[in-house]
């Protein structure tokens, strides 16, 4: 038997799993709020209890919300970027000038949680990736032959931009950080460089898609 | 992919004919999750990665493809996304019986469900094997 957790109200009421809690928490966070053992234990608590239920598809609404923080709530940002623009003489150097401001906050938040991180996936340094970015992005090129590399090592950089912001202890307004990174940093507005490359590309627009969220685009 | 979906299938229902504290639980999350010597995800895969219930969570990494969600939150803390502490807690506490010994990931991006037919019901026999009551499902 199964119970569980659904994010997205329609889909569980649409396909009828025998057992399942909606919760209103954001996309991302099924459990609604990190480091919060006893608010993860009453989401587990409702969701299990739904194995008593006499007949289904049963499809309960938790009760709680878990607000995001308010803008002024989060620590203030640990970097200045400088204004990005799409005409960079040199993405390369751009990159890697950015990264370099970010590897001291990541390295922060990396011993303030014991260790962890989630950068790495791609296989490859977070110097070789960027270089490697930005060399893609002078030559106007794109990486045709490498999109699973490329996919990967775009993610990688991205997290590592969230988790150096985040280095510090607190709670963060995500749309706050979205914003941010999107609009203010040079590898959010390369990104966006390589959304608009793909789009003019017959075979390929579908990988503008999977590199820059819908609520950016839209 | 839409939101509405058709229903996944007949309506399949079992009865719960014990105490949840008698309960041997498994969790299966749709993140995308894995331990970093593991191989990642594809864009699109229906194929599932087991994660070991006597390694340490902390290891645990995401190669979800899908860009429209907060990965920070998971980076903070395992359990907003994989719940594995509270569950070794219900288990201490005697709230469960017992849990796993191995837990499922699946990373649920870009496939309907019916393309994960052939990977869930392997994932059933280990379950059954692994003498699995229940399963807690969590998406991401």
């Amino acid at each position: 038997m199964t119970t569980g957790i659904s994010l997205v109200r329609e889909n569980a009421e649409s396909m009828q799993p025998p057992r399942t809690l909606w919760v209103s928490f954001p996309l991302g966070r099924p459990l609604g709020k990190p480091d919060d053992a006893a608010f993860q234990h009453r989401v587990i608590d409702a969701a299990l209890k739904l194995l008593r239920a006499p007949s289904g598809p049963v499809l309960a609404d938790f009760p709680e919300d878990a607000p995001p923080a308010g803008l002024n709530d989060a620590p203030a940002c640990p970097v200045s970027f400088s204004k990005p623009t799409e005409d960079n003489d040199s993405w390369n150097a751009a990159l890697r000038a950015e990264l370099q401001t970010l590897v001291p906050w990541h390295d922060l938040g990396k011993r303030r949680r014991a260790g962890r991180s989630l950068v790495g996936v791609s296989g490859y340094s977070m110097t070789e990736n960027i270089e490697k970015l930005g060399t893609l992005l002078d030559n106007e090129t794109l990486p045709i032959a490498e999109l699973k590399w490329f996919k990967s090592a775009i993610e990688d950089a991205k997290v590592f931009y969230l988790e150096a912001l985040t280095a510090q202890p607190g709670r963060y307004n995500q749309e706050q950080l979205e914003r941010l990174f999107w609009h203010e940093t040079a590898l959010g507005t390369a990104i966006l460089k390589f959304n608009k490359m793909f789009t003019a590309h017959a075979e390929l627009s579908y990988m503008s898609r999977i590199i820059v969220p819908r609520t950016v685009l839209t | 992919m839409s939101k509405v979906q058709p229903p996944l299938g007949p309506m399949v229902w079992t009865h719960l004919n014990r105490e949840i504290a008698e309960l041997r639980i498994a969790l299966i999350t749709t993140a995308g999750l894995h331990f970093r010597d593991a191989p990642g995800f594809e864009f699109i895969d229906s194929t599932f990665r087991p994660i070991s219930g006597s390694e340490d969570a902390d290891n645990l990494v995401m190669s979800h493809s899908s860009v429209n969600f907060d990965k920070v939150g998971f980076t903070e803390d395992v359990n907003l996304v994989f719940p594995i502490d509270r569950f070794r807690e219900l288990e201490a506490d005697g709230k469960i019986g017992s849990l796993a010994e191995i837990h499922y990931s699946f990373m649920g991006a870009g496939l309907n469900p019916e393309a994960y037919a052939t990977s869930a019901s392997q994932v059933a026999g280990l379950l059954k094997q692994d003498k699995v009551d229940a399963v807690f499902l969590t998406p991401v």
